[in-house]
């Protein structure tokens, strides 16, 4: 390669760690508009979901505008490790009171979706997704006691006695991301 | 010329979608249902081979498409039928619905699910949605009705009211709305047309905290409950708590009584499920509609079938 005069063009370390930081934000929010939260970035952090928020209340540490903001900045590995969106009850106080739409409901459980792919999935979620596939019912109790004594056949009248219905099921399980990620054995 | 002055009332039906919590922990619920809807004209189909609606831990946590697509299956089940469902479980109601939502707005997750519902040879058009029990009971039978309908009455008894989270937000997603989903009349009213007194308390709207809170971190939980107790204990002294759904049943009743036992609180307040109080009020076993709870039913029960003979 011919030498040309002057000074050979410097990389500028800082520009490059600036730019893919930018990249690195603007992946973990489109992730987050991706997995379903479509209005993410109406938020103007005005605090109305979370003088709601049930979880707020009680002291978890990433509740629905304190989440909102850290995807906003870029933030990921710290939040993978956290269990807060896995303790949301889905109450959607959060989307009632809203005022832009933004659905923080949304915003928890898309973050949700992106642990699952990166695998931080409580051990309990997995449970009721292994339930789910062989039973039919994320809840599902052996015992048949309760239903005895109040004068109900033992089973009820859902995939738990109706076996087409369960192949169905697994069938439609089969062909969800479920599958994909693997997440429970599916035979 | 014949001159049709009456005209025929046309006969309720819904698909009675039981979930997961009303199956197999508190079938009394569901048992209080079988009772009282065909007594009040309302007939039931058993949707047979629903499965869970899916739950919030579930489906709803890994892909929106999944999601919708077991939801769905849920909801054809109904609309092969021609009926709508529903459920006594909020966790269902909100489940089913938001689920119904999304497919409506989003055509391409409408498409993608009736893929996969191909496959197994169905499809869902999203004609049938989710009633819940009480919007069925307030709205299709009527208060009139069910005043008509009942043998004993609550009059003395003061109740609060537990609507629960999934019966009122987000209530665009609902088929039936509060006028002020803050500040939920519906439960209210019914109970009133038992005859029992449901005062205002000012955590009436507040989350029992059950669900995923309870399983991710039960301390925490029991913060919202104790609070929630507390406050029905000191502004209202309730003789009942009342709620329309199967997860503040499960949780209002059973962590009350893990609450007595570590001296946290030191009063016992009954909790049921409105099918089963109504079901009581129409005559019903108690034995078979509310036979199953961990803190005791016996003495208000007896208060009512004692003192509220009409």
């Amino acid at each position: 390669m011919e030498i040309t005069e002057g000074v050979p063009p410097v990389i500028n370390l800082t520009e490059v760690a600036e730019r893919e930081k930018e990249e690195f934000e603007k992946k973990v929010s489109e992730l987050i508009i991706e997995f379903g939260a479509e209005n993410l970035l109406a938020c103007m952090q005005c605090g109305a979901c979370a003088s709601i928020c049930p979880l707020a209340r009680v002291g978890f540490e990433w509740y629905n505008k304190k989440l909102i903001k850290a995807i906003l900045i870029g933030m990921k590995e710290e939040l993978l490790d956290d269990p807060t969106p896995w303790a949301c009850v889905a109450c959607n106080r959060c989307t009632e009171i809203c005022p832009r739409q933004v659905a923080p409901f949304e915003v928890m459980f898309a973050m949700r979706r992106l642990m699952v792919e990166e695998f931080a999935i409580p051990t309990l979620a997995i449970e009721g997704l292994r339930s789910l596939y062989e039973h039919g019912h994320a809840v599902y109790m052996t015992g048949r006691e309760a239903r005895k004594k109040v004068g109900l056949p033992e089973k009820p009248p859902t995939t738990d006695s109706d076996e087409k219905a369960l192949q169905d099921l697994r069938t439609i399980l089969k062909n969800t991301k479920l599958a994909e990620l693997g997440l429970i054995p599916m035979e | 010329m014949i001159s049709e002055t009456v005209k025929e009332e046309k006969k309720l039906k819904f698909g009675l979608f039981l979930g997961c919590n009303i199956s197999f922990n508190r079938p009394d619920v569901e048992q209080a249902m079988r009772k009282i809807f065909p007594a009040l004209g309302v007939e039931i189909d058993d949707l047979v081979g629903q499965s869970c609606c899916p739950t919030w831990g579930t489906m709803p946590s890994i892909d929106i498409v999944g999601w919708c697509a077991v939801a769905a299956r849920n909801l054809a089940l109904g609309e092969e039928k021609g009926i709508d469902l529903m459920t006594a479980c909020n966790s269902c109601y909100g489940s089913l619905n938001e689920a119904r939502h999304k497919m409506l707005k989003n055509p391409e997750i409408m498409s993608k699910v009736n893929e996969i519902l191909a496959k197994i040879g169905k499809k869902y058009e999203g004609r049938a949605k989710c009633r819940h029990v009480a919007w069925v009971l307030y709205k299709d039978v009527g208060l009139e009705k069910i005043k008509e309908s009942i043998k004993y009455s609550l009059d003395g008894i003061t109740v609060a009211v537990q609507p629960g989270c999934h019966f009122l937000w987000p209530s665009e997603v609902y088929p039936d709305k509060e006028e002020d989903p803050f500040n939920p009349k519906v439960l209210r009213e019914l109970c009133k047309a038992l005859g029992a007194e449901a005062p205002y308390y000012t955590k009436l709207i507040d989350c029992c905290g059950m669900g995923a809170l309870r399983s991710t971190d039960p301390e925490k939980s029991f913060i919202l409950v104790r609070e929630k107790l507390e406050c029905i204990k000191e502004e209202i002294d309730a003789d009942l708590i009342v709620t329309t759904c199967s997860s503040c049943l499960i949780q209002l009743d059973d962590a009350q009584e893990k609450l007595r036992k570590e001296g946290k609180i030191n009063f016992s307040i009954p909790v049921l499920h409105y099918v089963q109080l109504l079901a009581i009020c129409m005559g019903f076993d108690p034995q078979q509609v509310a036979g199953i709870c961990v803190t005791p039913r016996d003495e208000i029960i007896k208060r009512v079938l004692e003192g509220g003979k009409r």
